[in-house]
């Protein structure tokens, strides 16, 4: 894949994380830390967050197609890397009480879900994209018939 | 055997029907040349060469180098190179999905989703064939007739 392409996926993976990564911040901190105030400066965690967990993600990245075992397993690679950067930034975070294992395993659960979350939606786009692939076969299909007719 | 022609409006499909007792050789041989009319590539098949017609392919995949051509049933190798296959066909609907793969648009059934991008093809043969992701815009193209 053209190293440009990839890049613009990013791009739109980041703003899809970002609004992932808000509503995990409010479910979970709604759970645990429900009284805490925060200044305007916590508005940008979930960019920073977003943009940090992007790079891992360059894993994925390979000039050639991969085959889909390869895919699977950088995909896994590329899930264990960003729960490993989400641990970092708990742990080195004043405001994240990671002395409770309860917090650190939502956490990493969090991070789960939101993967599994980002794949869905991308595969539900593919699934559009097909469908709409397929109404044009069946037109491709008819105009090929009646050419044959004519 | 009787030989019967029939005429038809435009609107009704060309055909050709073959009504006998049982498929012989005799009536699998007719039914070949009809339908290297239309067509046909030269492939082997267990040592033996074959007139294959165009419209009986499905795909034809380059392997280790070598070309096969894959129909319902069975695959026949052919000296053909793939990217001459792919000049040849062109005006038959067959269109590159992946660097070794050609395959005929009018074998789809449908289309779906596979993962990082790419798209899985259903043959009518009941195959599934990946579409790799660099071949997914020539193939939208090529549906929509561009």
């Amino acid at each position: 894949m053209e190293f440009k392409k990839f890049l613009i996926e990013k791009l739109t993976l980041f703003f899809m994380l970002s609004t992932m990564i808000t509503a995990a911040v409010y479910l979970i901190g709604s759970a645990y830390d429900r009284d805490a105030l925060f200044g305007y400066d916590a508005l940008l965690s979930p960019m920073r967050y977003a943009a940090l967990c992007i790079l891992p993600t360059f894993v994925t990245w390979s000039r050639r197609e991969l085959s889909m075992r390869e895919l699977l397993f950088r995909k896994a690679l590329m899930l264990v890397l960003v729960e490993g950067v989400i641990l970092y930034m708990a742990f080195t975070s004043p405001v994240i009480d990671t002395g409770r294992m309860q917090v650190v395993m939502t956490l990493m659960g969090s991070v789960l879900v939101i993967f599994l979350l980002v794949n869905l939606f991308l595969w539900l786009r593919d699934l559009a994209e097909a469908g709409r692939m397929n109404q044009d076969l069946e037109n491709f299909r008819r105009l090929h018939d009646e050419e044959n007719r004519g | 055997m009787d030989v019967r022609i029939e005429k038809i409006g435009k609107e009704e499909k060309e055909q050709v029907l073959i009504q006998c007792r049982s498929v012989t050789e005799e009536v699998e041989e007719i039914a070949a040349f009809v339908k290297s009319r239309q067509g046909s590539l030269t492939g082997v098949l267990e040592g033996r060469r074959f007139e294959v017609a165009v419209s009986d392919i499905c795909y034809i995949e380059s392997v280790d180098g070598k070309t096969f051509l894959y129909t319902k049933e069975k695959v026949y190798e052919t000296s053909s190179r793939l990217y001459e296959l792919e000049e040849k066909l062109r005006t038959r609907h067959f269109l590159r999905i992946s660097k070794s793969m050609l395959i005929s648009l009018l074998k789809i059934q449908s289309i779906r989703p596979a993962m990082g991008g790419r798209f899985t093809a259903l043959l009518y043969s009941g195959e599934q064939i990946i579409i790799s992701r660099n071949y997914v815009k020539a193939l939208k193209a090529a549906l929509k007739g561009e």
